[in-house]
Formats: structure tokens, C-alpha cells, sequence
């Protein structure tokens, strides 16, 4: 498939990795919807792509709601009368360990909140589901070629002080191996999915955080650097032209390894 | 230009080059993009229904309530515990009583 006349919609698409997304895309030239939480993130990017002479709708919306996502398919294919690239970019942390101990009794003095492990498992996995699924249907009913794009990440593998975030992603990470099985079982041949699962990324969540604990694990990344998010975004856009990827995540890291030098 | 009023938000709808912009007026008196580069090559009647089309999709009017949790229910033999949904921003403790409405013991 072809970036250029295609109609791309990106979660999450108003900053990090879902805004490099929507630029690359948008100047490869996609139509695209910009769905994301926050308005003035949306203004900003669509902004962006006017300045580049693209073609862009902006959508504020949850995607752990079914009525949102319904909306910004809706309004994607209402804006460009076509749907062909979905990607699922929304994404939260609420880290924590799932118990923790008083020092002085070895009791445990606190949980990990049902609050801090359903709003990551709604947003990263169920506002996933949501959009791969009503982008699917709209996909299959239009007669439209498609790749739908879960975004996971290297901490699927399980990643202490995230048990909410690994479960998700490890989930998401799983898609496309039972969507493009029963697309196969249903006969949809001209929809593929491909999950992407990041390292470490350059985004503002994480350029933010404490420059020693940052320094720490990028001693563990091959590359020496954290990944950009725009060569994410250039891994989806081959995605999209390579045909022969299909029902698989592909990990980007720039080669992240434990301790003592073995790949992650 | 067309100016769209829907839903108490002003909307223009505005040629760049073959294409259609669609802006909008916030509450604080600044503007935001719903669109940009849209229907190429409509004429301005054509691209003021696709417009409108399009503003009435992502801006719906209703009212979103907010219940109880019947998503996650905790049960008990066959019965179903449904509790507040303590998750939602909305959800507001209650650690004193009301001043206008008093407890009477």
C-alpha cells in the first residue's frame, strides 16, 4: 500500500511518538486524523501539517470510550471518505509496585490501586481494542485495503514497577497474530496488522524524567541514545508499503540489553 | 467564507488555494483547527455541507452521564455489587455532610 492517498488515523497523535506519526505520514502525503486527549496538542500538530500543505482532521476524544472512537472513525472517513491506516499510539503510565513493605514490620503497608492498574489497562488495551476494532469493521464494510498498527512495547517482556503496563502490552503485542488469524478464517485478505513494540523513546515523558536514571539505562542501549520518535515513525511507514510484513510486532530499540550485554 | 453557528460554537469554513479550512472560536477568544486542506476541490456550497457533515460527526450534542460502575461489578453468589465508579474524575469523596442538606440524627 501506498502512504501517499492513503487516510491514516493515529491515537494519541498530538505529541510523542502518535505526533511524529501523523508528520511523517501527513508528509509522505496521507490524509490524517489527529485523536488525542488534550485540544491544544491537536491544534498544534494539525497546525503543523497545514503549514506543510497537508491534509489534516483534528478529533478530541478518549479512547477507553466505545461512543469516542466510534466518533473519530466516523468523522475520519466523514472528512476523507475512506479509512486505510489505523495506528493506536494513546497511551498512559501509572507506575508502582504491585505491593510494598513497611521497613520496620516487613508488613505490607500498601497496593497497587485497582484506580492505577484499570486506567492503564483501559487506555493501553482496551482504547487499543477499540480502535482496531471499529477501524477494522469500517475497513471491511468500505472494501478498503488497511493496515491496522497496536503499539506496543519492549516492556511487554514484564518490567518490575509496571505490572499494569507489561499486562497491556504484552497484550497488545498479541494482536496481531488473532486479528490477521481470523481476518484469514473470515476471508479478509487486503487488511494486515503489525504491531510496533519501542524502546526507550525521546519523548517528552521520558526526556523529562531524572537525567541520572535516564543516563543509567541508556548504558544499556546498543545504539547510545534514546530512539527518536520520528525512526518509529519511519518503521510504520515501511509497514505500510511492505506487504510482506503482516501478523507480526516488530521491536525497535535501538538495541536494548540487560545488564552484562544480552539482547533484550 | 462560510460561518457555521452549531451548538453555541461559531465555525468558518475558509479557501486555501483548492482547498477548505475549517476553524473554529474557543471560549477564551482564540481559535482552534478542525481541519485543514479539506475537500479539494469542492465548490463553496459542496464544502459548506461536507462542513457541516463533518462538525456535526466530531462535536455531537447530548449529555454524557456518569453512573454507577456496571463494568466491574463485584458479586457475591449470584448477586452483583455495583459501587460508584471511584476511577472517574468526577467521583467526589463525601467526608463531612452537606451544609445544605444536614444528616438528621
Amino acid at each position: 500500500m501506498e502512504i501517499k492517498g492513503s487516510v491514516a488515523l493515529v491515537t494519541g497523535g498530538g505529541n510523542g511518538i502518535g505526533e511524529a506519526v501523523v508528520k511523517h505520514l501527513a508528509k509522505h502525503g496521507a490524509k490524517v486524523a489527529v485523536v488525542d486527549m488534550v485540544q491544544k496538542n491537536i491544534d498544534r500538530v494539525v497546525k503543523d501539517i497545514k503549514e506543510m500543505g497537508g491534509e489534516a482532521v483534528g478529533i478530541q476524544a478518549n479512547v477507553t470510550s466505545e461512543a469516542d472512537t466510534a466518533r473519530y472513525i466516523k468523522g475520519t472517513i466523514e472528512a476523507f471518505g475512506q479509512l486505510n491506516i489505523a495506528v493506536s499510539c494513546a497511551g498512559i503510565i501509572r507506575d508502582g509496585m504491585m505491593l510494598t513493605l513497611d521497613k520496620e514490620t516487613g508488613k505490607v503497608s500498601r497496593k497497587l490501586g485497582l484506580d492505577k492498574w484499570q486506567a492503564v489497562l483501559d487506555t493501553n488495551l482496551t482504547g487499543t481494542f477499540l480502535t482496531m476494532r471499529d477501524a477494522a469493521e469500517a475497513m471491511v464494510n468500505g472494501g478498503w485495503e488497511g493496515l491496522l498498527v497496536p503499539i506496543s512495547s519492549v516492556n511487554k517482556i514484564g518490567q518490575v514497577g509496571q505490572i499494569n503496563y507489561s499486562s497491556a502490552k504484552v497484550a497488545d503485542a498479541l494482536m496481531p497474530k488473532i486479528i490477521v488469524g481470523e481476518f484469514l478464517m473470515r476471508g479478509i485478505r487486503n487488511i494486515r496488522c503489525v504491531a510496533i513494540a519501542p524502546g526507550y523513546t525521546a519523548t517528552p515523558m521520558l526526556t523529562g524524567m531524572n537525567q541520572e536514571a535516564l543516563k543509567a539505562i541508556l548504558e544499556d542501549v546498543h545504539l547510545g541514545r534514546l530512539v527518536a520518535p520520528e525512526e518509529i515513525a519511519s518503521l510504520i511507514g515501511h509497514c505500510i508499503e511492505n506487504q510482506a510484513l503482516n501478523a507480526t510486532t516488530i521491536e525497535i530499540t535501538g538495541g536494548l540489553c540487560y545488564p552484562k550485554g544480552i539482547a533484550k | 467564507m462560510q460561518n457555521i453557528f452549531y451548538n453555541d460554537m461559531q465555525f468558518s469554513v475558509k479557501p486555501r488555494g483548492e482547498r477548505w479550512d475549517i476553524t473554529y472560536s474557543l471560549p477564551n477568544g482564540s481559535s482552534a483547527i478542525a481541519g485543514a486542506g479539506l475537500f479539494a476541490g469542492l465548490p463553496e456550497s459542496e464544502a459548506g455541507a461536507r462542513a457541516l457533515a463533518l462538525i456535526k460527526t466530531i462535536f455531537p450534542v447530548g449529555i454524557k452521564t456518569v453512573g454507577p460502575d456496571v463494568t466491574h461489578p463485584n458479586t457475591i453468589g449470584d448477586l452483583k455489587i455495583i459501587g460508584p465508579d471511584v476511577t472517574h474524575p468526577n467521583f467526589i469523596y463525601w467526608n463531612k455532610d452537606s451544609v445544605s442538606c444536614p444528616r438528621e440524627l
